[in-house]
């Protein structure tokens, strides 16, 4: 750390060396003329000569010059002034905002940008500074509610865990729907590259505060340029620049605690006391029930071994603790005219409270811009991190401490009477099924440790004034070492005599891209212009993946490495490579930004598609009537900004198709008699290639008084075609499927944000962003008609005109209350009832993607102090509990601990009206009652308190001048603070991602923390 | 503007344009090679015989399904009463066209077979060496041995219905569109014209010593194993006389021995491939590094594995006391109470170093093949004779058959039995023999059905569900 900012400094001295013509001292100072605050990064040059120099973080300057030069001040969104020198003082310089210029704020999709007005597509962008600082150890969940049509949902609460993102909802039935994602201009691979760990993701590495903003690109305008990848939706990620001016050094640091979202009341573990209970009730219910298995012998047996210990603990607050949150960062950013550096290094730790379960990451950027004539500049990028993360298990692993928080009895004991920590095996005391996770947790290791280093440069030349040629080369360099040890003693490792992998992984992905841009304005009339670029890009990412195991290990807990087994597993190596190759050019045509019209074609190729199909073309047209640049506009004066805007184009989505999938091969490893083999095994298909898809969309933009406030409403409708699916064959072949592209679906719907300043005074402003969405996702044609039960997750079942996450299960009907059994509906219909799950049919119910979701997210100010406050919402989706229900409920499973809610609730007597069903550990409701049905779904609507922050800026501080700093602002903050739902059956978090399935992963956190950025 | 700028442009729009050639968009895959390209010589095709072979090793086909559908449909083997959930609809005979087992055997069986179509075909377009002969023969017998269990599956015995829809004969490899092909059955036939015929191809094509890399080694098919096969396809066939020719074939030149009886024990323990021509003639390799784990044929016999299936009381009984093959059984298990009797066969369910191999066909079963054509077509003294060599050295306090014609033939069917327990042939002796199944009696079972009628359509595996739902021009077995 000290290393780090040593040499922040030395760069920050490093640039910040100027060398003046001798002449009288004059000294100014700049300010703005709308609000009177200084002006920093002001150019202050000498008329007719190349001295110059920038105003400081006061607006002041200090020039050499003689009386009766010229100064010309010149600053970006800002009318340049000349002044020239008088004998005495010199005058101070107000610049008046260039109202002109602030309209062109821009829209980049990592081609190139354009201006707001002349954007014909559907894109939105969030500033960099809005999410600095937030303690999400990905910058993708600060997004969570801040753009419409993005919906982000994090199904573990593990730092560091994949994020699943949905742009304007599913797009395909067996291809990703994670969008694409684009950092410095440079196609990312994405997602979690681990393979031995629970839950990874490369954006982890990315540090919030370096981000300069973020844009998700939505429609086909936005997106077409990406082509066969453009499908899920783009998000552009770009670094911050250095920019001239006064170098200023920015310290961040932000400390804290995580701490649980308490668990809703209805999925508490029983206590001690309640377990025994209902444990004594179920077996003698059971007694009754199953009198032969359950005799009395039995019953007092089990009663005196799960049950009657002296002992218990509470596994929920053995598995679960506070942690630790704590990042810390700094900048430098400054430079001169030619040259402008932006540098940063961070530091960030998030610890959840599940044990086991912790993150730290270092992270650099160093972001470099050389002016180096008129006609060529170079900029280079170089993002370096490194994640530290443990993960544990999750689902139904035995490992798993969140399962255990349930699967372990309070009976089961962590610590024997000395102390230490239970590893025996036998006895219902201790852990004969599933394992001590402390004991794991102290002697087991999951360990990844991600490195990667971004990095790109990127020539311009300006051939002539509207020509520029840009070349542009990226790396992006991920190497990922997990270790996983399980011990000999307890756990995975206990038969093997302890096993240890040892697994490398790394993906050297590269991309080149050379473009030519052209501007042709049109002579004599201001704002209209023709532009056009036309590139190639060429890509390849080559992974190289290691795997060593070993077994037999002796009890040395800290001898972990895979060299240390006695018995070779496995060692190999393998390679997975893609490339993508494309020509692509786009073109726009923009009349005094009242009519725009844009166009983007993209021929593109790549080596995961069947050779016959390896070549598509996608193209986008858009088009925007700024009605707000009309003479009729200005009749009124309610309405500042009226702007309509529609475009179509076809995309593709390969996101997720095997590397090789598409080829017909005989692949080697069925070795034979101790030689090796070759078996025809992939079928391929030499046709197959990437989903297409059709996206619609239609805009309106209004801005109201002076644009004070604002509304973007956006229609959409993304028709999908040849999605890819396995069409069955005869058999006969050999092949049982062929992957073709055969399947269509759709997806409408309307997004609308309503953002501004609801009330601006000079002492108090109130920033809002409101924004709602709203997917509906229609599955359209599907092989042969017919409907399929989603292999991967059997509780949904897809079928030609519903929502692809449409609920496929029995319709339960609660309890009878004569005799508390369960019940369920024997079909759709609801006329009558079973106590037989196995007579009641399945049907098609509720959907578990949310029918609205949004964020309203809003900013107040009242001199100095600050409180923001950023809400998320999720309307319209059933969350399940499809996968580990079971166990969590009735007598079945009676070795494991259970929702409070079924203690609460459970029939107990005749005439009882309650839908949890008599507790018995045999008899008619035990081996069905807690199979899956509607009873494991839940509403999954909430409303969420995201982000809390309250702050002080401190201005004009004495003390603070006396050191030089020029910003100081302290804040404390919470997330996750407040979670309204709105099922009191809900036992669990209903955030779980797009299939909203409980799979027993970490907690999501509440964080408390203070910070402090201070400048200089 | 300037020539420079003209110059200037030209030369960025050359970078800008210039494409990587279609090679960059050529990865390959590091584990497979391009199929049109996986057999260029006769290195390349001694890998994918070794590719087919593993496909025939499969849990779905000889690794397990078949040789327990061919000793559980019959009377050797029955599903305990405390199981492990496999193998239940075969005890009472109420599999419909969703069976795992139907599905398993004819979808891993015409993948074997396309391998060894792949093989054939590519061969083909290779010099013929003795290598690529042999291998090409090994791959056509590979087809007819897998043609010859599908029918006998799916397809009516030969020796009741010979015109009876058989199973498709795909002979070509699925290269492209042949992937969608739609075949329908041939006659029952049709399939054993082409497994004959095969066999002579497999026959004429190999070398009698085998070439350098696939010397006579009973983890691959040699030349007297293709003939061995053919014997068998000939007696399922009711081909007696042809049968005789065949065995007699493989008895004369083949060179195969049987065991001493005090050897015999230890030849069944041994988990190596033999390759002095002892007792073996094929078997599929299984070994430390590939084998099928807890699915395989081990696994489920041996008591320290599921050990859901056990012999019959009345098969054991059906050894004399001084039969060695008795000591081939186990009569205690760790986990059942009582007296049980456990198929022996496969011993090395816990051996970490090897681990036993698929018995696909043995030299006892050839000479009782011989014995038993001899028999039915009435020469009683060389069916004695063949039979004899056989029944003598597992108990050498036999004296020796004494009956004739039918009887003989009905003792030899019986010898078969308890020569070939355990290794999935005595339910089709039983099929082509249009004799009804009489399971004996026995306690502690899973739910049973103790007789299938000659009459009855669970004869024959139905096809299953999933190639009728892709193949229109197929059709179901009656009374499915």
């Amino acid at each position: 750390m000290k290393k780090i900012l040593l040499f922040l400094l030395a760069l920050s001295i490093g640039v910040s060396n100027y060398t003046f013509a001798q002449s009288r001292k004059i000294t100014g100072k700049v300010t703005s003329a709308d609000d009177g605050q200084p002006l920093p990064g002001v150019s202050v040059k000498l008329q007719g000569t190349n001295q110059g120099v920038l105003t400081d973080g006061d607006g002041v300057f200090s020039v050499n010059a003689s009386t009766g030069q010229v100064l010309e001040f010149t600053y970006i969104g800002f009318t340049s002034q000349t002044v020239s020198v008088p004998s005495g003082n010199f005058p101070p310089v107000r610049l008046k905002s260039d109202t002109k210029m602030l309209t062109e704020v821009v829209v980049t999709n990592g081609y190139a940008t354009q201006s707001k007005k002349a954007f014909t597509g559907s894109a939105t962008t969030v500033s960099g500074a809005e999410n600095e600082n937030k303690p999400f150890s990905t910058p993708i969940q600060a997004l969570q509610g801040q753009v419409a049509g993005l919906n982000i949902s994090s199904n573990s609460g593990q730092p560091g865990a994949n994020v699943q993102v949905r742009i304007r909802g599913v797009n395909s039935i067996s291809l990703s729907s994670q969008p694409l994602y684009v950092i410095d201009g440079m196609i990312i691979n994405s997602g979690d590259l681990s393979r031995l760990t629970t839950t990874s993701n490369v954006l982890a590495g990315i540090n919030e505060n370096d981000i300069e903003s973020v844009t998700v690109l939505k429609d086909a305008t936005a997106t077409a340029i990406y082509g066969s990848r453009a499908a899920n939706g783009v998000i552009v990620i770009n670094t911050k620049r250095g920019k001239a001016g006064k170098t200023t050094v920015r310290f961040d640091a932000e400390g804290g605690i995580t701490n649980n979202i308490p668990l809703p009341k209805a999925g508490r573990p029983l206590t001690a006391d309640q377990y025994k209970e209902l444990f004594i009730e179920g077996i003698n219910n059971a007694a009754i029930d199953n009198p032969t298995t359950f005799n009395a012998t039995r019953v007092a047996s089990d009663i005196a071994s799960y049950v009657g210990g002296a002992r218990s603990n509470d596994w929920y607050d053995l598995l679960t603790k506070k942690g630790r949150q704590q990042q810390y960062n700094v900048s430098i950013n400054g430079g001169s005219e030619n040259t402008r550096v932006f540098a940063s290094a961070g530091y960030f730790e998030q610890q959840a409270t599940i044990v086991g379960s912790d993150l730290r990451r270092f992270t650099g950027q160093m972001n470099l811009d050389q002016t180096i004539s008129k006609r060529f500049s170079l900029s280079t990028n170089l993002n370096f991190s490194n994640v530290d993360q443990n993960t544990p298990s999750n689902g139904g692993a035995f490992a798993n401490p969140v399962g255990n928080v349930f699967f372990l009895r309070p009976f089961q004991l962590a610590y024997n009477d000395d102390g230490s920590l239970n590893s025996s095996r036998t006895g219902q005391t201790n852990f004969p099924g599933n394992f001590n996770s402390l004991y794991i947790v102290a002697n087991d290791k999951k360990h990844l440790s991600q490195t990667r280093i971004l990095g790109n440069t990127q020539l311009k030349w300006n051939i002539w004034d509207e020509l520029r040629f840009t070349s542009y080369v990226s790396v992006d360099y991920n190497t990922l070492e997990e270790v996983q040890y399980n011990n000999p003693v307890m756990g995975d490792g206990r038969t093997a005599g302890g096993r240890g992998y040892d697994y490398y992984t790394r993906y050297f992905n590269w991309l080149t891209r050379n473009q030519l841009s052209y501007r042709y304005n049109v002579p004599g009339v201001d704002d209209f212009y023709i532009d056009a670029t036309v590139g190639y890009e060429a890509q390849r990412s080559k992974g190289y993946l290691l795997s060593a195991n070993t077994n037999l290990f002796p009890n040395q807990p800290s001898l972990i490495v895979s060299a240390v087994g006695a018995t070779p597993i496995q060692g190999s190596a393998t390679i997975s490579n893609y490339t993508f190759d494309g020509l692509f050019s786009t073109a726009g045509i923009n009349y005094k930004n009242r009519y725009s019209l844009s166009g983007s074609f993209r021929r593109d190729g790549s080596s995961v598609f069947g050779a016959n199909n390896r070549y598509g073309n996608f193209y986008s047209v858009g088009g925007a009537w700024n009605i707000d640049q009309e003479d009729f506009f200005k009749i009124q004066n309610v309405l500042s900004t009226a702007k309509i805007r529609g475009s179509v184009g076809s995309v593709g989505n390969s996101s997720g198709l095997g590397n090789y999938q598409a080829r017909p091969t005989a692949g080697y490893g069925v070795n034979y008699a101790g030689a090796n083999g070759q078996n025809f095994n992939t079928l391929g298909n030499v046709n197959l290639t990437w989903e297409s898809q059709i996206k619609y969309d239609l805009g309106f933009d209004l801005g109201f008084f002076k644009d004070r406030l604002s509304v973007g409403v956006d229609l959409y409708k993304n028709n999908i075609n040849g999605l890819i699916l396995n069409s069955p064959l005869s058999r006969t072949v050999g092949f049982t499927t062929i992957t073709q592209n055969v399947g269509s679906m759709r997806n409408q719907g309307i997004e609308t944000t309503i953002k501004g300043y609801p009330i601006k005074t000079k002492d108090f402003t109130w920033v809002t962003n409101f924004n709602i969405s709203h997917n509906a996702n229609t599955v359209t044609k599907l092989i042969n008609n017919a409907p399929v039960v989603n292999p991967q997750n059997t509780q949904f079942r897809y079928q030609e005109g519903r929502d692809f996450y449409t609920y496929y299960t029995r319709l339960y009907a609660g309890v009878d209350p004569a005799n508390g059994n369960a019940l369920w509906y024997t079909d759709a219909t609801k006329s009558a009832t079973t106590s037989n799950y196995a007579a009641a049919a399945r049907v098609d119910t509720k959907q578990a993607d949310p029918k609205i979701f949004g964020g309203f997210n809003n900013t107040f100010n009242y001199k100095g102090i600050t409180l923001t406050a950023d809400i998320y919402y999720n309307f319209g989706n059933m969350v399940n509990d499809a996968a580990w229900g079971y166990y969590l409920k009735d007598g079945t499973a009676f070795d494991n601990n259970k929702y409070y809610y079924i203690y609460a609730n459970r029939w107990t007597t005749p005439g009882q009206i309650t839908d949890v069903p008599r507790y018995s550990n045999a008899g008619v409701n035990a081996g069905q009652s807690s199979n899956f049905s509607t009873r494991d779904l839940y509403y999954g609507d909430y409303i969420r308190l995201r982000n809390l922050v309250v702050g002080y800026d401190f201005k004009n501080l004495s003390v603070m001048k006396k050191y030089g700093i020029n910003r100081l602002y302290l804040y404390g903050r919470g997330t996750n603070l407040w979670t309204k739902t709105y099922d009191k059956r809900l036992p669990f978090d209903p955030e779980l991602g797009p299939t909203a399935v409980n799979n027993l992963d970490v907690y999501q956190v509440r964080t408390f923390t203070v910070g402090l950025n201070v400048g200089f | 503007m300037k020539l420079k700028n003209y110059i200037y442009l030209l030369l960025a729009g050359t970078i800008t344009i210039s494409s990587c050639g279609k090679e960059f968009l050529d990865e390959q895959p590091p584990t497979a090679l391009p199929i049109a390209n996986a057999i260029k010589n006769e290195s390349d095709m001694a890998d994918a015989v070794n590719g087919m072979y593993s496909a025939m090793r499969s849990t779905l086909f000889y690794g397990r399904d078949i040789p327990v559908l061919g000793d559980e449909l019959a009377d050797n083997a029955y599903v305990f009463s405390s199981n492990s959930g496999r193998y239940l609809q075969e005890m009472n005979y109420t599999y419909i066209n969703s069976n795992a087992e139907a599905s398993n055997i004819w979808t891993q069986g015409y993948y074997a077979i396309l391998q060894a179509n792949r093989i054939i075909y590519a061969g083909g377009q290779l010099p013929a060496t003795a290598n690529s002969s042999q291998l090409r023969g090994e791959a056509y017998a590979a087809r007819a041995l897998c043609y010859l269990q599908l029918v006998n599956f799916y397809g009516a015995p030969f020796t009741v219905n010979p015109n009876a829809p058989g199973v498709p004969l795909v002979t070509q490899p699925s290269f492209g569109d042949a992937a969608l092909a739609k075949p329908s059955r041939a006659t029952v036939t049709q399939v054993y014209d082409k497994i004959i015929s095969d066999l002579d191809s497999a026959f004429t094509l190999m070398p009698t010593s085998g070439v350098t890399g696939h010397a006579v080694n009973s983890n691959y098919i040699a030349k007297y194993a293709a003939k061995a096969i053919q014997a068998r396809a000939y007696l399922y066939k009711g081909d007696y006389a042809n049968a005789i020719t065949a065995a007699k074939s493989v008895v004369d030149n083949g060179g195969y021995t049987l065991s001493t009886a005090a050897n015999y024990v230890a030849y069944w323990a041994s988990p190596t491939a033999q390759t002095g021509k002892l007792e073996t003639i094929f078997e599929l390799a299984l070994n430390n590094a590939t084998n099928n784990g807890t699915t395989g044929l081990d696994y489920i016999y041996a008591q320290a594995g599921y050990g859901d299936l056990l012999g019959y009381d009345a098969l054991y009984n059906s050894y004399s006391a001084t039969d060695v093959r008795k000591n081939l059984f186990l009569t205690t298990s760790p986990t059942k109470s009582g007296t049980v009797y456990v198929n022996n066969k496969y011993s090395n369910v816990s051996n970490a170093n090897e681990k036993d191999d698929v018995k696909i066909i043995r030299y006892s079963e050839v000479l009782l093949t011989l014995a038993e054509a001899y028999a039915r077509t009435g020469d009683n003294a060389n069916a004695v004779l063949y039979a004899n060599q056989v029944a003598q050295r597992r108990d050498p306090s036999f004296t020796g058959f004494t009956s004739t014609g039918a009887a003989l033939a009905n003792d030899i069917v019986n010898e078969r039995r308890k020569e070939l327990a355990f290794e999935g042939l005595r339910y089709f002796d039983l099929t082509r023999l249009n004799l009804p199944v009489s399971r004996p009696t026995q306690s502690r079972t899973a739910p049973i059905v103790t007789t299938l009628d000659v009459t009855s359509p669970k004869r024959i595996l139905p096809i299953p569900q999933s190639e009728l739902d892709a193949n229109k021009n197929i059709t179901q077995n009656p009374g499915y």
